[in-house]
Protein backbone atom coordinates (compact mmCIF):
# COMPACT_ATOMS: atom_id res chain seq x y z
CA UNK A 1 0.00 0.00 0.00
CA UNK A 2 2.97 2.53 1.08
CA UNK A 3 4.65 1.46 -2.09
CA UNK A 4 1.18 2.08 -4.35
CA UNK A 5 1.03 5.66 -2.60
CA UNK A 6 4.74 6.53 -3.09
CA UNK A 7 4.04 5.88 -6.87
CA UNK A 8 0.73 7.70 -7.02
CA UNK A 9 2.37 10.86 -5.18
CA UNK A 10 5.27 10.53 -7.74
CA UNK A 11 3.40 10.34 -10.66
CA UNK A 12 1.30 13.35 -9.76
CA UNK A 13 4.96 15.31 -8.77
CA UNK A 14 5.50 13.93 -12.01
CA UNK A 15 2.52 15.74 -13.83
CA UNK A 16 2.55 18.90 -12.15
CA UNK A 17 6.34 19.25 -13.08
CA UNK A 18 5.50 18.29 -16.37
CA UNK A 19 2.95 20.78 -16.18
CA UNK A 20 4.56 23.66 -14.81
CA UNK A 21 7.45 23.45 -16.72
CA UNK A 22 6.46 22.21 -20.06
CA UNK A 23 8.86 23.74 -22.40
CA UNK A 24 11.67 22.28 -20.03
CA UNK A 25 10.22 18.91 -19.77
CA UNK A 26 9.30 18.94 -22.93
CA UNK A 27 13.20 19.67 -24.36
CA UNK A 28 14.26 17.10 -21.50
CA UNK A 29 12.15 14.56 -22.87
CA UNK A 30 12.80 15.00 -26.43
CA UNK A 31 16.25 13.07 -26.28
CA UNK A 32 14.80 9.93 -24.84
CA UNK A 33 12.46 10.26 -27.53
CA UNK A 34 14.19 10.38 -30.63
CA UNK A 35 16.17 8.11 -28.80
CA UNK A 36 13.85 5.29 -28.32
CA UNK A 37 12.79 6.41 -31.89
CA UNK A 38 15.74 6.04 -33.34
CA UNK A 39 16.74 2.78 -31.88
CA UNK A 40 12.72 0.99 -32.19
CA UNK A 41 12.27 1.76 -35.97
CA UNK A 42 15.35 0.77 -36.70
CA UNK A 43 15.27 -2.72 -34.92
CA UNK A 44 11.25 -2.75 -36.80
CA UNK A 45 12.52 -1.95 -40.13
CA UNK A 46 15.77 -4.76 -39.62
CA UNK A 47 13.13 -7.12 -38.25
CA UNK A 48 10.32 -6.91 -41.07
CA UNK A 49 13.41 -6.97 -43.78
CA UNK A 50 14.56 -9.99 -42.28
CA UNK A 51 10.80 -11.90 -41.97
CA UNK A 52 10.40 -10.84 -45.55
CA UNK A 53 13.80 -12.20 -46.71
CA UNK A 54 13.83 -15.20 -44.13
CA UNK A 55 10.20 -15.92 -46.12
CA UNK A 56 11.37 -15.53 -49.36
CA UNK A 57 14.36 -17.71 -49.19
CA UNK A 58 12.18 -19.89 -47.28
CA UNK A 59 9.65 -20.32 -50.41
CA UNK A 60 13.15 -21.31 -52.01
CA UNK A 61 12.18 -24.76 -50.58
CA UNK A 62 13.90 -26.17 -47.01
CA UNK A 63 16.40 -29.06 -47.64
CA UNK A 64 17.01 -28.04 -51.27
CA UNK A 65 20.17 -28.11 -52.37
CA UNK A 66 21.01 -25.96 -55.93
CA UNK A 67 23.08 -27.34 -58.60
CA UNK A 68 23.80 -24.37 -60.35
CA UNK A 69 26.75 -22.51 -62.38
CA UNK A 70 27.69 -20.09 -59.91
CA UNK A 71 28.01 -20.44 -56.15
CA UNK A 72 26.45 -18.40 -53.56
CA UNK A 73 29.01 -17.31 -51.66
CA UNK A 74 30.31 -13.19 -52.08
CA UNK A 75 32.96 -11.24 -50.94
CA UNK A 76 36.23 -9.85 -52.46
CA UNK A 77 37.96 -12.92 -53.41
CA UNK A 78 35.32 -14.85 -55.39
CA UNK A 79 37.02 -15.82 -57.95
CA UNK A 80 34.39 -15.45 -61.24
CA UNK A 81 36.48 -15.97 -63.64
CA UNK A 82 37.11 -19.87 -62.67
CA UNK A 83 33.40 -20.12 -62.50
CA UNK A 84 32.51 -18.03 -66.27
CA UNK A 85 33.58 -21.48 -68.17
CA UNK A 86 31.57 -23.81 -66.60
CA UNK A 87 29.10 -25.21 -68.49
CA UNK A 88 25.17 -24.68 -67.20
CA UNK A 89 23.13 -27.41 -65.83
CA UNK A 90 21.10 -29.37 -68.56
CA UNK A 91 17.76 -30.79 -68.74
CA UNK A 92 19.20 -34.20 -69.29
CA UNK A 93 21.54 -33.86 -66.38
CA UNK A 94 17.97 -33.91 -64.35
CA UNK A 95 17.34 -37.89 -65.42
CA UNK A 96 19.94 -39.01 -64.61
CA UNK A 97 20.40 -37.13 -61.22
CA UNK A 98 16.94 -38.70 -61.13
CA UNK A 99 18.18 -42.45 -61.79
CA UNK A 100 20.84 -42.06 -59.51
CA UNK A 101 20.06 -40.24 -56.89
CA UNK A 102 19.17 -42.30 -53.47
CA UNK A 103 19.06 -39.50 -50.97
CA UNK A 104 16.66 -37.19 -52.96
CA UNK A 105 12.96 -36.87 -52.39
CA UNK A 106 12.41 -34.44 -55.81
CA UNK A 107 14.77 -33.22 -58.39
CA UNK A 108 13.14 -29.96 -60.67
CA UNK A 109 15.28 -28.31 -63.44
CA UNK A 110 13.82 -24.83 -63.91
CA UNK A 111 14.96 -22.29 -66.91
CA UNK A 112 13.45 -18.40 -66.56
CA UNK A 113 13.19 -15.07 -68.34
CA UNK A 114 11.38 -12.36 -69.07
CA UNK A 115 8.66 -11.62 -71.56
CA UNK A 116 5.44 -10.02 -72.24
CA UNK A 117 2.01 -11.53 -71.81
CA UNK A 118 -1.18 -10.74 -73.03
CA UNK A 119 -4.99 -11.63 -73.05
CA UNK A 120 -6.66 -9.69 -75.94
CA UNK A 121 -6.51 -6.34 -74.88
CA UNK A 122 -4.49 -6.60 -71.66
CA UNK A 123 -0.90 -6.32 -71.43
CA UNK A 124 1.66 -7.82 -68.97
CA UNK A 125 5.24 -6.80 -69.80
CA UNK A 126 8.26 -8.26 -68.58
CA UNK A 127 6.34 -11.12 -66.41
CA UNK A 128 8.84 -13.56 -65.38
CA UNK A 129 8.19 -16.77 -67.45
CA UNK A 130 9.70 -20.27 -65.34
CA UNK A 131 10.01 -23.02 -67.13
CA UNK A 132 9.88 -26.03 -65.01
CA UNK A 133 9.95 -30.35 -64.98
CA UNK A 134 6.96 -32.23 -62.93
CA UNK A 135 8.27 -32.02 -59.65
CA UNK A 136 8.71 -28.63 -59.17
CA UNK A 137 5.77 -28.17 -57.11
CA UNK A 138 7.50 -30.41 -54.47
CA UNK A 139 10.38 -27.95 -54.34
CA UNK A 140 8.79 -24.76 -54.20
CA UNK A 141 6.48 -23.55 -51.90
CA UNK A 142 3.64 -22.42 -53.17
CA UNK A 143 -0.82 -22.66 -52.70
CA UNK A 144 -2.78 -22.34 -55.62
CA UNK A 145 -6.40 -20.46 -55.52
CA UNK A 146 -8.28 -21.32 -58.99
CA UNK A 147 -7.74 -24.61 -60.58
CA UNK A 148 -4.74 -26.81 -60.89
CA UNK A 149 -0.92 -27.47 -60.86
CA UNK A 150 0.00 -29.60 -64.30
CA UNK A 151 0.05 -32.86 -64.70
CA UNK A 152 2.94 -35.19 -65.12
CA UNK A 153 2.16 -36.05 -68.97
CA UNK A 154 0.98 -32.32 -69.82
CA UNK A 155 5.03 -31.28 -68.45
CA UNK A 156 6.58 -34.46 -70.65
CA UNK A 157 4.44 -33.71 -73.76
CA UNK A 158 5.25 -30.07 -73.29
CA UNK A 159 1.36 -28.93 -73.44
CA UNK A 160 0.79 -24.92 -74.02
CA UNK A 161 -0.75 -24.52 -70.26
CA UNK A 162 0.47 -22.09 -67.74
CA UNK A 163 -0.19 -21.29 -63.98
CA UNK A 164 -0.24 -17.43 -63.55
CA UNK A 165 0.69 -15.82 -60.87
CA UNK A 166 -1.85 -13.63 -58.95
CA UNK A 167 -0.31 -10.07 -60.24
CA UNK A 168 -0.78 -11.36 -63.74
CA UNK A 169 -3.52 -12.78 -63.62
CA UNK A 170 -5.15 -9.61 -62.49
CA UNK A 171 -3.37 -7.73 -65.21
CA UNK A 172 -4.70 -10.02 -67.86
CA UNK A 173 -7.98 -10.61 -66.28
CA UNK A 174 -9.13 -7.82 -65.05
CA UNK A 175 -12.99 -7.21 -62.98
CA UNK A 176 -12.75 -10.38 -61.25
CA UNK A 177 -12.72 -12.44 -64.42
CA UNK A 178 -12.28 -15.62 -64.53
CA UNK A 179 -9.23 -17.01 -65.74
CA UNK A 180 -9.39 -20.70 -65.89
CA UNK A 181 -9.34 -22.10 -69.38
CA UNK A 182 -8.67 -18.82 -70.81
CA UNK A 183 -6.52 -18.54 -73.75
CA UNK A 184 -3.15 -15.71 -73.02
CA UNK A 185 -0.17 -15.11 -75.19
CA UNK A 186 3.29 -15.76 -74.17
CA UNK A 187 5.73 -14.06 -76.56
CA UNK A 188 3.25 -14.53 -79.33
CA UNK A 189 2.72 -18.21 -78.32
CA UNK A 190 -0.70 -19.24 -76.80
CA UNK A 191 -1.31 -21.05 -73.94
CA UNK A 192 -4.16 -22.30 -72.21
CA UNK A 193 -4.28 -21.28 -68.19
CA UNK A 194 -4.93 -23.83 -65.93
CA UNK A 195 -4.14 -21.85 -62.64
CA UNK A 196 -3.71 -19.17 -60.89
CA UNK A 197 -1.13 -18.78 -57.61
CA UNK A 198 -2.62 -17.18 -53.99
CA UNK A 199 -1.28 -13.65 -54.10
CA UNK A 200 2.04 -13.76 -51.97
CA UNK A 201 2.75 -10.03 -51.67
CA UNK A 202 6.76 -8.46 -52.47
CA UNK A 203 9.35 -10.36 -51.90
CA UNK A 204 13.35 -8.99 -51.27
CA UNK A 205 14.16 -11.53 -53.42
CA UNK A 206 11.81 -11.03 -56.17
CA UNK A 207 11.14 -14.48 -56.06
CA UNK A 208 7.81 -13.53 -55.54
CA UNK A 209 4.81 -16.21 -57.40
CA UNK A 210 2.58 -13.04 -58.20
CA UNK A 211 4.93 -12.38 -61.01
CA UNK A 212 5.57 -15.25 -62.33
CA UNK A 213 4.22 -17.14 -65.37
CA UNK A 214 4.88 -21.13 -65.04
CA UNK A 215 4.74 -23.04 -67.93
CA UNK A 216 6.27 -26.80 -68.57
CA UNK A 217 10.07 -26.78 -69.43
CA UNK A 218 9.41 -28.09 -73.39
CA UNK A 219 6.42 -25.67 -74.01
CA UNK A 220 9.08 -22.60 -72.59
CA UNK A 221 11.77 -23.98 -74.90
CA UNK A 222 9.51 -22.17 -77.64
CA UNK A 223 9.30 -19.02 -75.50
CA UNK A 224 13.09 -18.64 -74.02
CA UNK A 225 16.58 -19.05 -75.13
CA UNK A 226 16.94 -22.59 -72.74
CA UNK A 227 20.48 -22.88 -73.06
CA UNK A 228 21.44 -19.20 -72.75
CA UNK A 229 23.08 -18.26 -69.31
CA UNK A 230 20.32 -15.52 -69.22
CA UNK A 231 17.97 -18.25 -68.87
CA UNK A 232 19.55 -18.70 -65.60
CA UNK A 233 19.12 -22.40 -65.70
CA UNK A 234 19.31 -24.96 -62.25
CA UNK A 235 18.51 -28.12 -60.74
CA UNK A 236 17.15 -28.16 -57.70
CA UNK A 237 17.57 -30.91 -55.28
CA UNK A 238 15.18 -31.60 -52.06
CA UNK A 239 16.14 -34.49 -49.31
CA UNK A 240 14.40 -37.01 -48.17
CA UNK A 241 13.24 -37.20 -44.38
CA UNK A 242 16.06 -37.02 -42.18
CA UNK A 243 19.19 -36.94 -44.71
CA UNK A 244 21.19 -33.96 -44.19
CA UNK A 245 21.77 -31.53 -46.58
CA UNK A 246 25.82 -32.37 -46.37
CA UNK A 247 25.10 -35.76 -47.26
CA UNK A 248 22.85 -34.76 -49.86
CA UNK A 249 25.70 -32.69 -51.03
CA UNK A 250 28.13 -35.80 -51.27
CA UNK A 251 26.36 -38.11 -53.39
CA UNK A 252 25.16 -35.34 -55.28
CA UNK A 253 28.64 -34.11 -55.90
CA UNK A 254 29.73 -38.02 -56.94
CA UNK A 255 27.25 -38.06 -59.36
CA UNK A 256 27.63 -34.96 -61.06
CA UNK A 257 31.19 -35.61 -61.32
CA UNK A 258 30.12 -38.98 -62.89
CA UNK A 259 27.97 -37.56 -65.54
CA UNK A 260 30.56 -35.11 -66.40
CA UNK A 261 33.58 -37.14 -66.80
CA UNK A 262 35.93 -35.05 -64.54
CA UNK A 263 39.42 -36.92 -63.19
CA UNK A 264 39.88 -36.90 -59.34
CA UNK A 265 42.47 -34.20 -59.46
CA UNK A 266 39.50 -31.59 -61.33
CA UNK A 267 37.99 -29.33 -59.52
CA UNK A 268 34.25 -29.56 -59.79
CA UNK A 269 32.86 -27.47 -62.36
CA UNK A 270 29.33 -27.26 -60.96
CA UNK A 271 27.88 -25.23 -57.30
CA UNK A 272 26.15 -26.85 -54.71
CA UNK A 273 23.91 -24.14 -53.31
CA UNK A 274 22.26 -23.80 -50.22
CA UNK A 275 19.80 -21.50 -49.01
CA UNK A 276 21.25 -21.34 -45.66
CA UNK A 277 24.41 -19.67 -47.72
CA UNK A 278 21.94 -17.16 -48.87
CA UNK A 279 20.40 -16.96 -44.74
CA UNK A 280 24.22 -16.40 -43.72
CA UNK A 281 25.13 -13.96 -46.23
CA UNK A 282 21.75 -11.71 -45.52
CA UNK A 283 22.41 -12.26 -41.61
CA UNK A 284 25.78 -10.48 -42.07
CA UNK A 285 24.20 -7.59 -43.40
CA UNK A 286 21.24 -7.21 -40.50
CA UNK A 287 23.92 -7.33 -38.06
CA UNK A 288 25.81 -4.53 -39.77
CA UNK A 289 22.23 -2.66 -40.02
CA UNK A 290 21.07 -3.51 -36.46
CA UNK A 291 24.66 -2.06 -34.53
CA UNK A 292 24.29 0.56 -36.72
CA UNK A 293 20.70 1.74 -35.89
CA UNK A 294 22.27 0.78 -32.45
CA UNK A 295 25.10 3.32 -31.76
CA UNK A 296 23.17 6.01 -33.72
CA UNK A 297 20.26 5.58 -30.74
CA UNK A 298 22.59 5.01 -28.10
CA UNK A 299 24.05 8.30 -28.48
CA UNK A 300 20.31 10.22 -28.68
CA UNK A 301 19.48 7.95 -25.31
CA UNK A 302 23.14 9.12 -23.43
CA UNK A 303 21.78 12.91 -24.46
CA UNK A 304 18.33 11.98 -23.28
CA UNK A 305 19.67 10.54 -20.28
CA UNK A 306 21.73 13.67 -19.20
CA UNK A 307 18.30 15.59 -20.31
CA UNK A 308 16.95 13.39 -17.52
CA UNK A 309 19.24 13.86 -14.80
CA UNK A 310 19.37 17.55 -15.42
CA UNK A 311 15.49 18.07 -14.68
CA UNK A 312 15.51 15.67 -11.55
CA UNK A 313 18.27 17.56 -10.08
CA UNK A 314 16.74 20.99 -10.86
CA UNK A 315 13.85 19.31 -9.26
CA UNK A 316 14.89 18.08 -6.18
CA UNK A 317 16.43 22.00 -6.07
CA UNK A 318 12.96 23.34 -6.46
CA UNK A 319 11.55 20.66 -3.88
CA UNK A 320 14.22 21.26 -1.15
CA UNK A 321 11.97 22.73 1.66
CA UNK A 322 9.35 20.08 0.73
CA UNK A 323 11.76 17.57 1.40
CA UNK A 324 12.70 18.88 4.43
CA UNK A 325 8.70 19.09 5.80
CA UNK A 326 8.38 15.31 4.62
CA UNK A 327 11.60 14.63 6.49
CA UNK A 328 10.71 16.09 9.59
CA UNK A 329 7.25 14.79 9.36
CA UNK A 330 8.57 11.29 9.54
CA UNK A 331 9.45 10.32 5.82
CA UNK A 332 11.97 7.66 5.64
CA UNK A 333 14.95 8.25 3.53
CA UNK A 334 13.79 5.63 1.00
CA UNK A 335 10.45 7.00 0.34
CA UNK A 336 12.29 10.26 -0.53
CA UNK A 337 14.47 8.67 -2.92
CA UNK A 338 11.59 5.85 -3.97
CA UNK A 339 9.50 8.91 -4.93
CA UNK A 340 12.37 10.65 -6.82
CA UNK A 341 12.97 7.50 -8.76
CA UNK A 342 9.34 6.70 -9.58
CA UNK A 343 9.64 10.26 -10.98
CA UNK A 344 12.29 9.71 -12.89
CA UNK A 345 10.93 6.46 -14.31
CA UNK A 346 7.64 8.18 -15.00
CA UNK A 347 9.28 11.27 -17.47
CA UNK A 348 11.53 8.99 -18.80
CA UNK A 349 8.63 6.33 -19.98
CA UNK A 350 6.33 8.90 -21.14
CA UNK A 351 9.54 9.88 -23.47
CA UNK A 352 9.95 6.01 -24.61
CA UNK A 353 5.78 5.69 -24.77
CA UNK A 354 6.44 8.95 -27.78
CA UNK A 355 8.81 7.40 -29.25
CA UNK A 356 6.88 4.14 -29.41
CA UNK A 357 3.97 6.09 -30.81
CA UNK A 358 6.43 7.54 -33.63
CA UNK A 359 7.66 4.80 -34.86
CA UNK A 360 3.63 2.91 -34.92
CA UNK A 361 3.01 5.93 -37.03
CA UNK A 362 5.76 5.71 -39.31
CA UNK A 363 5.01 1.70 -39.52
CA UNK A 364 1.46 3.28 -40.34
CA UNK A 365 2.72 5.53 -43.12
CA UNK A 366 4.55 2.60 -44.23
CA UNK A 367 2.02 0.40 -44.52
CA UNK A 368 -0.20 2.56 -47.55
CA UNK A 369 3.44 3.71 -49.41
CA UNK A 370 5.45 0.32 -49.43
CA UNK A 371 4.16 -3.07 -50.70
CA UNK A 372 6.24 -4.75 -47.15
CA UNK A 373 4.47 -5.55 -44.34
CA UNK A 374 6.56 -3.00 -41.39
CA UNK A 375 5.18 -3.68 -38.43
CA UNK A 376 6.31 -2.27 -34.51
CA UNK A 377 6.71 -6.09 -32.73
CA UNK A 378 5.81 -6.87 -29.56
CA UNK A 379 9.50 -8.22 -28.82
CA UNK A 380 10.55 -4.28 -29.95
CA UNK A 381 7.66 -2.56 -27.30
CA UNK A 382 8.73 -4.31 -24.60
CA UNK A 383 12.57 -3.34 -25.47
CA UNK A 384 12.00 0.49 -25.93
CA UNK A 385 9.85 0.72 -22.73
CA UNK A 386 12.54 -1.58 -21.06
CA UNK A 387 15.28 0.56 -22.21
CA UNK A 388 13.08 4.02 -21.18
CA UNK A 389 12.63 2.43 -17.42
CA UNK A 390 16.28 1.70 -17.28
CA UNK A 391 17.30 5.12 -18.55
CA UNK A 392 14.53 6.75 -15.95
CA UNK A 393 17.06 4.59 -12.99
CA UNK A 394 20.00 5.10 -14.05
CA UNK A 395 19.97 9.21 -14.47
CA UNK A 396 17.45 9.88 -11.76
CA UNK A 397 19.18 7.60 -9.05
CA UNK A 398 21.90 9.91 -8.25
CA UNK A 399 19.35 12.61 -8.12
CA UNK A 400 17.08 11.12 -6.19
CA UNK A 401 19.72 9.70 -3.69
CA UNK A 402 21.11 12.82 -2.78
CA UNK A 403 17.65 14.51 -1.97
CA UNK A 404 16.85 11.02 0.44
CA UNK A 405 20.03 12.23 1.79
CA UNK A 406 19.42 16.06 2.57
CA UNK A 407 19.26 16.82 6.45
CA UNK A 408 15.46 17.82 6.92
CA UNK A 409 16.61 21.44 9.06
CA UNK A 410 18.91 21.97 6.33
CA UNK A 411 16.61 21.59 3.56
CA UNK A 412 13.46 23.26 5.47
CA UNK A 413 15.97 26.60 5.54
CA UNK A 414 17.18 26.44 2.22
CA UNK A 415 14.40 28.60 0.80
CA UNK B 1 26.89 4.19 12.80
CA UNK B 2 28.71 6.82 10.48
CA UNK B 3 30.67 6.04 7.45
CA UNK B 4 34.14 6.03 7.32
CA UNK B 5 36.29 8.17 4.75
CA UNK B 6 35.75 6.54 1.84
CA UNK B 7 39.45 5.19 0.94
CA UNK B 8 41.18 5.16 -2.41
CA UNK B 9 40.97 1.58 -3.47
CA UNK B 10 36.64 2.13 -2.70
CA UNK B 11 37.01 5.20 -5.08
CA UNK B 12 39.58 3.72 -7.60
CA UNK B 13 36.68 0.72 -7.92
CA UNK B 14 33.47 2.88 -7.98
CA UNK B 15 35.44 4.70 -10.80
CA UNK B 16 36.36 1.39 -12.76
CA UNK B 17 32.64 0.43 -11.78
CA UNK B 18 30.92 3.81 -13.56
CA UNK B 19 33.03 3.27 -16.62
CA UNK B 20 32.38 -0.35 -17.54
CA UNK B 21 28.28 0.92 -16.50
CA UNK B 22 28.88 3.27 -19.21
CA UNK B 23 30.35 0.98 -21.35
CA UNK B 24 27.69 -2.03 -20.29
CA UNK B 25 24.68 -0.17 -20.89
CA UNK B 26 24.51 0.18 -24.12
CA UNK B 27 24.74 -3.73 -24.84
CA UNK B 28 21.36 -4.03 -22.99
CA UNK B 29 19.77 -3.18 -26.16
CA UNK B 30 22.54 -4.43 -28.44
CA UNK B 31 21.14 -7.24 -31.73
CA UNK B 32 22.98 -9.81 -29.82
CA UNK B 33 21.30 -9.81 -26.74
CA UNK B 34 17.87 -8.91 -28.24
CA UNK B 35 18.63 -11.81 -30.73
CA UNK B 36 17.97 -14.33 -27.21
CA UNK B 37 14.67 -13.59 -25.89
CA UNK B 38 12.15 -11.16 -25.69
CA UNK B 39 12.70 -10.41 -22.29
CA UNK B 40 16.32 -10.71 -21.84
CA UNK B 41 17.22 -6.90 -22.59
CA UNK B 42 14.57 -6.22 -19.32
CA UNK B 43 16.75 -8.69 -16.95
CA UNK B 44 19.93 -7.66 -18.05
CA UNK B 45 18.90 -3.89 -17.90
CA UNK B 46 17.90 -5.04 -14.46
CA UNK B 47 21.23 -6.22 -13.31
CA UNK B 48 23.47 -3.26 -15.30
CA UNK B 49 21.00 -0.44 -13.11
CA UNK B 50 21.35 -2.33 -10.13
CA UNK B 51 25.16 -2.84 -10.14
CA UNK B 52 25.27 1.29 -11.30
CA UNK B 53 23.09 2.00 -8.03
CA UNK B 54 25.61 -0.54 -5.88
CA UNK B 55 28.54 1.87 -6.91
CA UNK B 56 26.35 4.99 -6.25
CA UNK B 57 26.37 3.55 -2.86
CA UNK B 58 29.87 2.69 -2.29
CA UNK B 59 31.03 5.69 -3.23
CA UNK B 60 28.67 6.81 0.30
CA UNK B 61 30.98 4.06 1.83
CA UNK B 62 27.31 2.44 2.73
CA UNK B 63 27.13 -1.55 3.36
CA UNK B 64 23.50 -1.49 1.18
CA UNK B 65 26.50 -1.14 -1.45
CA UNK B 66 28.45 -4.14 -0.99
CA UNK B 67 25.38 -6.10 -0.40
CA UNK B 68 23.74 -5.11 -4.08
CA UNK B 69 27.10 -5.47 -5.10
CA UNK B 70 27.46 -9.35 -4.11
CA UNK B 71 24.05 -9.91 -4.93
CA UNK B 72 24.41 -8.32 -8.66
CA UNK B 73 27.63 -10.25 -9.10
CA UNK B 74 25.29 -13.23 -8.26
CA UNK B 75 22.45 -12.52 -10.45
CA UNK B 76 25.09 -11.34 -13.73
CA UNK B 77 27.03 -14.52 -13.27
CA UNK B 78 23.80 -16.74 -13.19
CA UNK B 79 22.90 -14.66 -16.57
CA UNK B 80 25.97 -15.78 -17.99
CA UNK B 81 26.09 -18.88 -17.45
CA UNK B 82 22.61 -19.36 -18.78
CA UNK B 83 23.06 -17.60 -21.67
CA UNK B 84 26.06 -19.67 -22.09
CA UNK B 85 28.20 -16.40 -22.69
CA UNK B 86 31.18 -17.54 -20.75
CA UNK B 87 34.02 -15.90 -23.19
CA UNK B 88 37.52 -14.50 -22.05
CA UNK B 89 35.50 -10.86 -21.22
CA UNK B 90 33.04 -12.34 -19.33
CA UNK B 91 35.59 -14.54 -16.91
CA UNK B 92 37.78 -11.42 -17.10
CA UNK B 93 34.30 -9.26 -15.42
CA UNK B 94 34.02 -12.70 -12.73
CA UNK B 95 37.68 -12.52 -11.71
CA UNK B 96 37.64 -8.82 -11.24
CA UNK B 97 34.22 -8.80 -9.23
CA UNK B 98 35.98 -11.45 -7.06
CA UNK B 99 38.85 -9.33 -6.09
CA UNK B 100 36.77 -5.99 -5.85
CA UNK B 101 34.20 -8.66 -3.44
CA UNK B 102 36.95 -8.90 -1.60
CA UNK B 103 38.20 -5.84 -1.09
CA UNK B 104 34.57 -4.29 0.18
CA UNK B 105 34.46 -7.43 2.53
CA UNK B 106 37.42 -6.24 4.33
CA UNK B 107 35.85 -2.45 4.32
CA UNK B 108 32.49 -4.01 5.13
CA UNK B 109 32.26 -3.60 8.74
CA UNK B 110 33.74 0.43 8.67
CA UNK B 111 30.41 0.90 6.26
CA UNK B 112 27.32 3.21 7.12
CA UNK B 113 24.62 0.81 7.79
CA UNK B 114 21.80 3.40 7.30
CA UNK B 115 20.46 4.41 3.63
Amino acid sequence: MVFLSLIKESVLFALQSLYANKLRTFLSLLGITIGIFAIIVVFTIVDSLEKNIRGSIESLGENVVFVMKWPWTFGPDYPWWKYMNRPNPEYNELFDLQRKSKTAEAIAYRVGGRRTVKQKGNIVENAVITGCSYEYYKIKSFDITDGRYFTENEVNAGNNVAVLGAKIAEGLFPNNQYPIGKEVKIAGKKAIVIGVFKKEGESMLGNSMDNQVVIPFHFAKYILDVRSENAEPYIAVKAKPGITNAEMKDELTGIMRGMRRLKPMVEDDFALNETNLLSKNFDMLFDIIGIAGWIIGGFSILVGGFGIANIMFVSVKERTSIIGIQKSLGAKNYFILLQFLCESVFLSLIGGIFGLLLTYLITLAARGNIDMEITLSYSNVILGLTISVLIGIISGFVPAYSASQLDPVEAIRSN
Amino acid sequence: MKAAERPKIISAICIIGYISVIFTFPTVFSPAIKKIGDLVPAIYGFIVACNFMAFIGLWHMKQWGVQLFLFTFFLKTTFFILINDLGAGTIAGIISSIIFSVILLRFYPKMDVNL
